[in-house]
């Protein structure tokens, strides 16, 4: 099984750690359409210059069987996409129409999911380490409103999915780095959101943040990935928080 | 850099029990964390003790102390904010959304904790007196109408404190899905109204280094720690290179309390 997957991974996708089983592949690959066998098309099918739509790229796989390692492979997707967005951000300050204080915001936030995601990066090390690629559908980096407007949505998800997530970790010295973690994203969400709505209750909208199953959140940050999330092993029964919506 | 100290090696031996538990407590907690929402809206279901105690884990006594503790903080803040909220000329107009949204979050929060102590078939332990003064390290403070700078400090100093308090005790809660989930989802609402006190005081809604900025001397134990660089046993600090140096690596994570220090906090403040 291993040598199967490392099979898949090397020949097809060097960046990526992993794929999933030939099986899970071959399924993938019937989903979308088409049943591929020939070398030369699955290698097109690692060209991201040809499939740069959400959901279009290579599979990567987190595997619960890993453990702990499969959640901060979970937290370090989440990091990569806000780390690439608050760049891109940085990167079109003089036309994004933030003014300088929030440009302040923006910078501070960026520098900290890059330390975010070079951490995990550092932690998981070559073997269990990935590179994703984003997209961003619909994202105006020249308008202010889209861009706060989508850097709530990462914070807010963020926040929900290392809340959900801490479930499933065994060892306490991983889940107090996810909680140093998920307090900072926490104070991102509201600074952006006190950006978006000053002095209102949106800041902070309910006595209980959200808490969503791996699942969930995979789903929601599909729209934003284009390499294919996918999961395997067993994920225990999630456990719902207070709302009752993950 | 090494990668191994984040990723822990699994003990085997311990896997055996964690998974055996796991499915005890995924059946009683789908249950509980009902009772959760149901709490959340403001109802109070009676089973809840039952429910409570089949999600035991293997230390019941750790989840019940953390919930007492959790409630003793969470007094704290919702007795402060309500007698803010209360003061006649306090708080701007401009700012009470805010500070009322609050007050109401730390009502729940009371709420929430009560009953959950009550479903592990204890009694919550009474609302306490506070002395806001801390025993006369803010002199003179009595939510009086021109007093709207101090009452903003306090409630940053309560809110940088109750997210390091729960950050703190979430190890203790890892044998109780549930509770350890709705306890995170306390942890981060108030980060976020740390951030929005912070913001409103003119300050950056996360930690620089361990200042305590404008605050008095005497909460600078809210701070210390918060400089630390060294994350899942590495030195991280050289990832702040271009990202913000020494300050943006202390400020992209915030550090946990022990029990002890946060009861050192605020004994002050306990009349």
């Amino acid at each position: 099984m291993a040598t199967e997957r490392k099979q898949i991974v090397v020949s097809e996708s060097p960046q990526l750690w992993e794929k999933s089983t030939r099986r899970d592949f071959m399924r993938l690959m019937g989903i979308g359409g088409a049943i591929v066998f020939a070398p030369s098309i699955l290698a097109s099918c690692s060209d991201n210059d040809d499939l740069t739509g959400p959901n279009t790229g290579d599979t990567v796989t987190i595997d619960f069987a890993k453990g702990d390692v499969a959640v901060l492979q979970f937290a370090y997707a989440l990091e990569q996409l806000e780390a690439d967005f608050y760049t891109r951000v940085a990167a079109a300050f003089a036309s994004s129409g933030l003014s300088a204080a929030e440009q302040t915001v923006m910078a501070d936030i960026k520098n900290h999911e890059v330390i975010h995601r070079e951490f995990l990066k550092t932690a998981l090390g070559t073997t269990n380490g990935f590179a994703l690629t984003p997209v961003y559908p619909g994202v105006d980096f020249n308008n202010r409103t889209s861009v706060l407007n989508t850097a709530k949505t990462f914070e807010d998800l963020g926040v929900a999915a290392y809340n959900g997530a801490a479930q499933y970790l065994t060892t306490a010295a991983n889940l107090t780095v996810a909680g140093k973690i998920v307090s900072v994203e926490a104070r991102h969400a509201a600074a952006i959101r006190d950006l978006l709505a000053p002095k209102t209750a949106q800041f902070s909208p309910t006595a209980f943040d959200d808490a969503f199953s791996p699942q969930k959140v995979a789903g929601l940050a599909q729209g934003f990935i284009v390499d294919k999330l996918a999961f395997a092993g067993t994920i225990p029964t999630f456990v719902q928080g207070p709302n009752n919506n993950g | 850099m090494e990668n191994a100290t984040i990723i822990q090696s699994l003990d085997p031996e311990l896997m055996g029990p964690i998974v055996s538990r796991r499915d005890a407590i995924a059946r009683g907690a789908s249950a509980s964390s009902k009772v959760i929402a149901a709490l959340a809206l403001g109802s109070v279901p009676i089973a809840l003790g039952a429910l409570a105690r089949d999600v035991y884990a293997q230390t019941p006594a750790d989840v019940l102390d953390v919930l007492r503790f959790a409630l003793t903080l969470e007094y704290l803040e919702a007795d402060f904010y309500t007698r803010g909220v209360a003061a006649t000329g306090l708080i701007p107009a401009e700012d009470r959304t805010v500070f009322t949204q609050i007050r109401d979050h730390e009502n729940a929060h009371v709420t929430a904790l009560q009953a959950l102590i009550t479903g592990k078939g204890a009694t919550p332990g009474a609302k306490p007196a506070f002395d806001f003064t801390a025993k006369g390290n803010v002199a003179g403070f009595n939510f009086g109408s021109t007093q709207y700078t101090t009452f903003t400090i306090l409630a940053q100093a309560f809110e940088d404190t109750g997210v390091r308090a729960y950050k703190g005790q979430a190890p203790r809660l890892m044998g109780d899905k549930a509770i350890l989930t709705a306890a995170l989802t306390i942890h981060s609402v108030e980060a976020r109204h740390a951030s929005e006190v912070r913001r409103l005081r003119g300050k950056k809604g996360w930690i620089t280094g361990n200042s305590r900025d404008d605050l008095p001397a005497f909460t600078q134990g809210i701070y210390n720690g918060e400089d630390n660089v060294t994350q899942g046993g590495v030195d991280i600090s050289s990832l702040g290179t271009g990202n913000g140096g020494t300050a943006g690596v202390t400020e992209a994570f915030d550090e946990p309390l022990t029990k002890d220090q946060v009861l050192a906090i605020v004994t002050p403040f306990l009349a």
